[in-house]
């Protein structure tokens, strides 16, 4: 039984390495000929109308957050479309490859790289000054001393999210608006890490909710990264155990939990980043708005300065809501639903904010 | 007399191929899935796989870059592997290096003056210290009462983790809005390779890959040589058997575990006097994990962990230039390792089954 199972075993392992060996042999050959192939295409079909060519490298978050690592690419995309750059994102597995993703993008000759993260602002202004012919956006990074090729771009993500504060501390007075609203007079905030871009969602959220219901509770809670949707969905559940009625996540990919938690429980929801109601599916039922930050206008807008020339480096540009670079997305399903008291309650504040009357503080000194 | 020396040697010889061969045997189907893999997902493999070799070795900066990268696993393969030696599953190496790390950056503030080579001696020493004082609680529960060390370790790790993010957002945090430590002085920090060796090439590789290299040959020999590595292997083999020659097991598991978690408090501490300068909360992907994934593929072998480590730093360094120039998202690089181990594992499931009919056939004789 012994000789019989291991001739056995012998043959099928023999047979399982052929068989992977020839499956793995024939795909190496076919696909050069779809490289030819692609080879001569391209040559016929691509002929840009610049010849600039701009890239990303993305943070540990990668491609697929549907948050601003998608946003920077879309910005991209529309570059690609509308002003004919050839584009290109490297996205980092881990923190090591920030460095050598920007030697890699400066080498193989890209004329534009976009640093995406808070986290990149180090090796970003380590690089910059090191590839003097190249322009570096960095996205949400405020450089203290931006090199003349370099240039910051950063969010006044604090006036959105006072506007979202406003929607959600008059909805959770108005139980009549929808039943999933309590008798508790207390919203929820749930933030990735507490890191200065994301205390300005906290905060903005805060002051506005405060300014259209002074009595309102705003419980802040912190998952600790951008990934774990399992813990942002613990600690929207506790919020809602709270007495939480209106949450607003600003985790990137990790609030996808929040919005199930809320799902679950009855809860309404405040997206971020991107109008979630169109990026995260089925969040429909729950999502109130969300609070956008248009990093593709910002990646965009950077690389048409270049394309036409006009490019100024050495700065830190923010982007608020008088540039049109965040702002408040639509009801959506909730649309019929959100009284007129709230729309002209925003629309009153956006004015404001606008005219200078309301300067909405960033960090938690302002509250 | 002569003949019993040469079948001895012949036995080795044997033993040394499989050793060698299996794993090798292992990463080739690796990649010839992962080729598959790449080939259906509508890339190229073979433009995938050179331009994956041109990123890990194709230029001087490059084999450095995957030096770099090999460093940390190195010493937490060693970590794993010393552990699994001595029958313990250290899976809290991740703990052990974040506390390693943490006395790294705390000391390389205050030492701040000091000669360098004394400064990074005693740094080198404390971090490691820091490791072994991390897993000798959980070894210290194993031994007088049985906790296993792997809900033990782990708890650890989660307990390092969110001290060190506490500590980098809190009471060790530098001017600025950025959440980790201040910057440590040159003189706390390890010289890069081409710093040292005038006739290597400029990269970010440094003299962490020569500490543990030695330390992979130092590993060995105690394991091989010395008592102390003798009764690691005897308690690892048979804890009974052990007891009963006269070995004390416990002694032997805390001892284990201290080296164990010692080795893998320096991959913290040279990730921080190496590569970043300064502790923050990410500073290690997974490093203490991904040290299991190179003990296995060396088959616990020390010596073996270097080119497992190797190997590892290749995937990581080549991915980059994999995505840029055959267009192949990186993240495949954690297909293959998955696929690595998978296939390492399943050779030591194959050889357990064939193992079990054995046995089973010479008891029913």
């Amino acid at each position: 039984m012994n000789t019989k199972f291991s001739k056995f075993l012998v043959l099928f392992l023999a047979f399982a390495l052929i068989a992977t060996l020839a499956v793995g042999c024939s795909s190496e050959d076919e696909p050069e000929d779809e490289v030819t192939d692609e080879a001569t295409t391209e040559e016929v079909v691509d002929e840009p109308m610049s010849d600039i060519v701009a890239a990303m490298v993305t943070d540990t978050g990668g491609l697929g957050d549907k948050s601003f690592n998608d946003l920077s690419y879309a910005g991209l995309e529309m570059a690609e479309d509308e002003l004919g750059v050839e584009i290109k994102a490297l996205e980092s597995n881990e923190i090591a490859d920030y460095e050598p993703n920007i030697d890699q993008l400066a080498n193989a000759g890209y004329d534009v790289i976009f640093t995406v993260g808070f986290l990149m602002t180090d090796t970003t202004d380590l690089k910059a000054p090191q590839y003097p012919e190249i322009v570096f956006g960095g996205i949400d990074q405020f450089s203290a001393e931006p090199a003349s090729n370099q240039a910051g771009l950063l969010f006044r993500e604090h006036e959105a999210a006072y506007l979202a504060g406003v929607v959600a501390g008059l909805a959770t007075l108005d139980t009549d608006m929808d039943d999933r609203i309590n008798e508790d007079n207390i919203i929820g905030f749930v933030g990735g890490m507490d890191i200065p871009p994301v205390e300005k969602f906290e905060v903005g959220f805060t002051l506005g909710a405060k300014s259209v219901n002074p009595d309102v509770q705003v419980i802040s809670l912190y998952v600790g990264d951008f990934g774990d949707q399992a813990k942002a969905k613990e600690l929207a559940l506790s919020l809602i155990d709270q007495g939480a009625d209106v949450i607003h996540a600003a985790a990137g990919l990790a609030g996808v939990g929040s919005i199930t938690a809320c799902q679950e429980r009855g809860a309404l929801f405040i997206g971020v980043d991107a109008d979630q109601y169109l990026t995260v599916d089925g969040s429909g039922d729950v999502m109130l708005t969300s609070v956008v930050k248009r990093v593709d206008q910002a990646v965009f807008q950077t690389v048409k300065a270049v394309v036409e020339g006009t490019f100024v480096g050495g700065t830190n540009t923010e982007f608020g809501l008088a540039e049109d670079g965040v702002g408040l997305a639509p009801y959506h399903d909730f649309e019929d639903v959100v009284p007129a008291a709230i729309t002209e309650a925003v629309d009153a504040a956006r004015a404001d904010i606008l005219s200078g009357a309301i300067t909405v503080g960033a960090s938690r000194d302002a509250l | 007399m002569a003949g019993k020396e040469a079948k001895r040697m012949g036995d080795r010889l044997a033993v040394a191929a499989e050793n060698v061969g299996i794993p090798f045997i292992s990463v080739l189907i690796a990649i010839a899935i992962a080729s598959v893999i790449i080939w259906i997902a509508g890339f190229d493999p073979v433009a995938a796989f050179s331009a994956l070799w041109k990123g890990a070795f194709g230029s001087g900066r490059q084999i450095g870059e995957t030096m770099l990268r090999a460093t940390p696993l190195m010493f937490t393969g060693l970590a794993v592997a010393y552990g699994f030696r001595a029958g313990l599953f250290n899976i809290g190496a991740e703990g052990q290096l974040f506390m390693g790390g943490l006395a790294a950056a705390y000391l390389g503030i205050v030492l701040a003056g000091l000669p360098a080579p004394l400064n990074i001696a005693i740094m080198l020493v404390a971090g490691a210290a820091v490791g072994a004082a991390w897993a000798f609680i959980p070894a210290l529960l194993k031994a007088k009462v049985g906790a296993h060390e792997v809900i033990t370790t782990m708890m650890f790790t989660y307990i390092g983790r969110y001290l060190v993010s506490w500590l980098v957002t809190g009471p060790l945090k530098a001017e600025g809005q950025i959440p980790q430590t201040e910057k440590l002085p040159l003189e706390s920090t390890l010289p890069r390779l081409h710093e040292v060796f005038a006739f290597f090439p400029d990269s970010r590789a440094h003299m962490g890959f020569i500490i543990a290299i030695v330390l992979a040959v130092v590993v060995w020999w105690i394991l091989k040589y010395t008592t102390l590595g003798f009764e690691a292997r005897a308690v690892g083999f048979n804890p009974w058997a052990s007891e009963n020659s006269g070995i004390s097991v416990s002694a032997t598991t805390v001892k284990a575990l201290c080296i164990s978690g010692a080795l893998a408090g320096l991959a913290g501490v040279t990730e921080v006097m190496g590569v970043h300068g300064r502790l923050f909360d990410q500073f290690s992907s997974g490093f203490g994990f991904t040290g299991i994934a190179v003990a296995l593929l060396a088959k616990n072998n020390p010596i073996g962990v270097i080119f497992a480590a190797i190997l590892f730093g290749a995937l990581s360094s080549g991915s980059g230039t994999m995505q840029l120039e055959a267009d192949v998202p990186s993240k495949l690089i954690f297909i293959i390792q998955a696929l690595i181990i998978f296939l390492v594992a399943a050779e030591q499931l194959a050889k357990w089954i064939v193992g079990r009919t054995r046995k089973g056939v010479t008891e029913s004789a």
